[in-house]
């Protein structure tokens, strides 16, 4: 039997800036993590692939520019995505607040088909600063929200450490995969000449 | 190198696509960091990298969303990550309401094309013109739609996360051949076929049979032999589009199962319906020859099956399958062959193409009289082009491919929309004297040698036309053609 084509799964990072949004892709993709912050400037891209349930896959994560001054990118970003990860640091209030406007700002932009069933997942970072003891959003209060949305995976992690980074995205592949719909047979039409369609260059299709 | 980083990770976070805030020469800039920041990445994933990056012209093809559909090297996995570059450069101009269509980033030239939900991208360094690779675009575009309709748009609007790339499982080759004959075939840019040389009997003795399984209800009914055609014939009404004859051909000829077994596969023809499919009935009479019969009916397999039975036998009997291996054998037009004196033309036999040839009159010639060395003569009635064979000192591929190169740039330049169309060209450089002459029965493309004389040179061309007439009925397909309806 043939093998089966490997599946391509658009996964788009969002979050405030500086919240490691790139540390978390870097330490997944190339187990890497320096503790200089540079600025995303629109989007970095990167594949990674996966092993899952037996099948072969390609994550193509976008990695986006947390600033405001981006947010003009979305629509060029979102469109299509497969699984939106939503980043904020446990360590900074203003970051877990504003999921819920990246959420919205996502749902409007990339106008999924089943907004309510769309695939996110959220990661709380930076939990290895200063041993937990500056952290200022707790992790029930951040699965209460999860949950009021539609109980979307929520995950603790650490990009420096390494922490449950490889998990995560588990998950997000997982989930990306779930929402897949089921494939349907590709059947265009056939031409209906009886049906007058025969002229060259029509457009319309026959509709039968 | 340009400053843009030195360790892969330094890359990923400098990478692409950021500012194309303002003008596109920034997206230029972008692109260039983007083709650098791919060829980092790909060091560290894939050894084969390096010889990617030296590809002097890529294709790409991907969805709107920025997902893999189709390149010419390289795994399109791999690049899934350049090929999301790819898709937010495209997307970022058009959500400014504009429409990217090609940026130059030093030797390289990036063309886009944008055909609804597919995006398709040539990245070359060959120096051919902006019109020149949109046409090739515009051919894998059709390429595509040749396999799976235009109704393919209809599954990205049901799901915009859509990915096209399985559905082209297999026909990866189909594209490779399509790409290679951007350098070999001038259809391609001429945008017409090429007959093979044949007797004017035989070829309406082809053409009598074809007419009699299209009268029974078969839409299409086409004998080639390689690329070149044989006869065709079209049921009433019904017209057949060169870039279309290109494309099917080429599917053909590039999927290998058709010439195991006798296949019925579901086609289209961009230009006749780019929305559904007619369905082919491919069988290999020789090795060289195929007859494709087309039908709009799903079931007709054995209807069909029995046209080409008939078909074969007909041509076996009246020797034609024989003749096209001798024209095969004989080749088509020489420039040696290109009669001297055309006031001797009258009563005189002429020589036919690829008949008895003499040797070289004298030592020292090469190639034709006033060092023609190659033409094109294509009829704007027809459709149809004839080219002739390439002879000493044109006898290297890469050597033919220079001259296609040049003669494709001279049709651009010819047709210009702005400041043209033009007349004739006449331009000498350091390789050819290339000549071009347009009027509204035909185009005449000539390449001559360097040191040719001007007037001998177009005096020679005027031969050449004159030539081409005489021998139309043989490299022409005149009659029952779709094309005089």
């Amino acid at each position: 039997m043939a093998s089966r084509r490997r599946m391509l799964l658009k996964v788009i990072i969002l979050g405030d800036s500086g919240v490691g949004k790139t540390s978390l892709m870097n330490q997944y993709v190339s187990k890497k993590f320096s503790n200089q912050y540079k600025a995303t400037i629109g989007a970095d891209f990167l594949t990674k692939e996966i092993q899952f349930e037996d099948r072969l896959f390609t994550l193509q994560i976008w990695d986006t520019a947390g600033q405001e001054r981006f947010q003009s990118l979305g629509v060029a970003f979102y469109r299509g995505a497969d699984c939106c990860v939503l980043v904020y640091d446990v360590n900074v209030a203003k970051s877990f607040d504003n999921l819920n406007n990246w959420r919205e700002e996502f749902l409007i932009q990339a106008s999924p088909s089943d907004p309510e069933n769309f695939p996110f997942v959220v990661l709380g970072n930076k939990i290895d600063i200063d041993g937990g003891n500056s952290r200022v959003v707790s992790e029930k209060k951040a699965k209460a929200w999860c949950a009021s949305k539609g109980n979307i995976p929520y995950f603790e992690t650490s990009a420096k450490e390494g922490f449950n980074v490889e998990a995560a995205f588990q998950c997000i592949a997982k989930n990306a995969l779930k929402n897949e719909p089921e494939e349907e047979i590709y059947l265009p039409d056939t031409i209906d000449v009886a049906g007058g369609n025969r002229q060259q260059r029509s457009s319309t299709g026959c509709e039968c | 190198m340009n400053g843009v980083a030195k360790s892969p990770v330094d890359v990923l976070i400098k990478c692409p696509c950021t500012g194309m805030k303002h003008e596109y020469l920034s997206v230029a800039t972008r692109l260039k960091a983007a083709l650098m920041h791919f060829s980092f990445a790909s060091d560290v994933q894939d050894d084969t990298s390096a010889s990617w990056r030296k590809r002097r012209k890529h294709f790409f093809v991907l969805s709107h969303s920025g997902k893999p559909i189709y390149s010419r090297y390289g795994d399109e996995h791999k690049l899934a990550g350049f090929s999301a570059t790819l898709q937010a450069i495209i997307s970022f101009v058009e959500n400014g309401g504009d429409r990217i269509k090609f940026v130059r980033a030093g030797r390289h030239q990036v063309v886009f094309l944008v055909k609804g939900p597919i995006y398709l991208v040539c990245i070359s360094c060959t120096e051919e013109p902006y019109e020149a690779l949109r046409g090739q675009l515009e051919l894998l575009y059709g390429q595509i739609l040749v396999i799976l309709t235009k109704s393919i748009d209809r599954c990205f609007v049901k799901n915009p996360k859509f990915d096209m790339a399985p559905l082209l499982g297999g026909t990866d080759a189909v594209f490779s051949s399509l790409i290679h004959s951007f350098s070999w075939n001038p259809a391609t840019f001429l945008h017409a076929y090429t007959c093979l040389p044949l007797a004017y009997s035989t070829r309406q003795a082809a053409g009598a049979i074809l007419q009699d399984v299209a009268d029974s209800g078969v839409l299409f009914a086409i004998l080639m032999c390689r690329h070149k055609v044989v006869s065709l014939v079209g049921a009433q009404k019904a017209s057949l589009h060169p870039d279309d004859m290109l494309l099917l051909s080429n599917f053909i000829l590039s999927t290998e199962s058709f010439r195991t077994s006798e296949a019925f596969s579901p086609i289209c023809l961009p230009h006749y319906n780019s929305m559904a499919f007619l369905y082919a009935y491919v069988h290999y009479l020789d090795v060289d020859t195929y007859l494709a019969l087309l039908s709009t009916n799903s079931e007709g397999f054995y209807h069909l099956k029995e046209c080409r039975i008939q078909i074969e036998s007909v041509l076996v009997k009246s020797n034609v399958l024989c003749e096209v291996q001798k024209s095969i054998l004989d080749g088509g037009l020489h420039v040696e062959d290109l009669p001297v004196d055309s006031s001797l033309r009258s009563g005189l036999p002429y020589p036919h193409p690829g008949q008895g040839r003499a040797a070289p009159s004298s030592m020292s010639e090469i190639g034709g009289p006033a060092g023609l060395w190659h033409f094109i003569y294509r009829s704007i009635n027809l459709d149809q082009y004839v080219s002739s064979e390439f002879s000493s000192p044109l006898n290297s591929s890469g050597l033919h491919k220079r001259l296609y190169r040049a003669y494709q740039k001279l049709y651009v330049s010819m047709h210009d929309r702005q400041i043209g169309p033009h007349k004739t060209q006449f331009r000498r450089d350091e390789n050819y004297v290339l000549l071009c002459w347009i009027t509204q029965d035909f185009e005449l493309y000539a390449a001559f040698d360097p040191l040719a004389d001007k007037a001998l040179a177009i005096k020679t061309c005027n031969r050449v036309c004159q030539w081409v007439r005489d021998l139309e009925n043989e490299i022409f397909l005149f009659g029952g053609s779709p094309f005089s309806w």
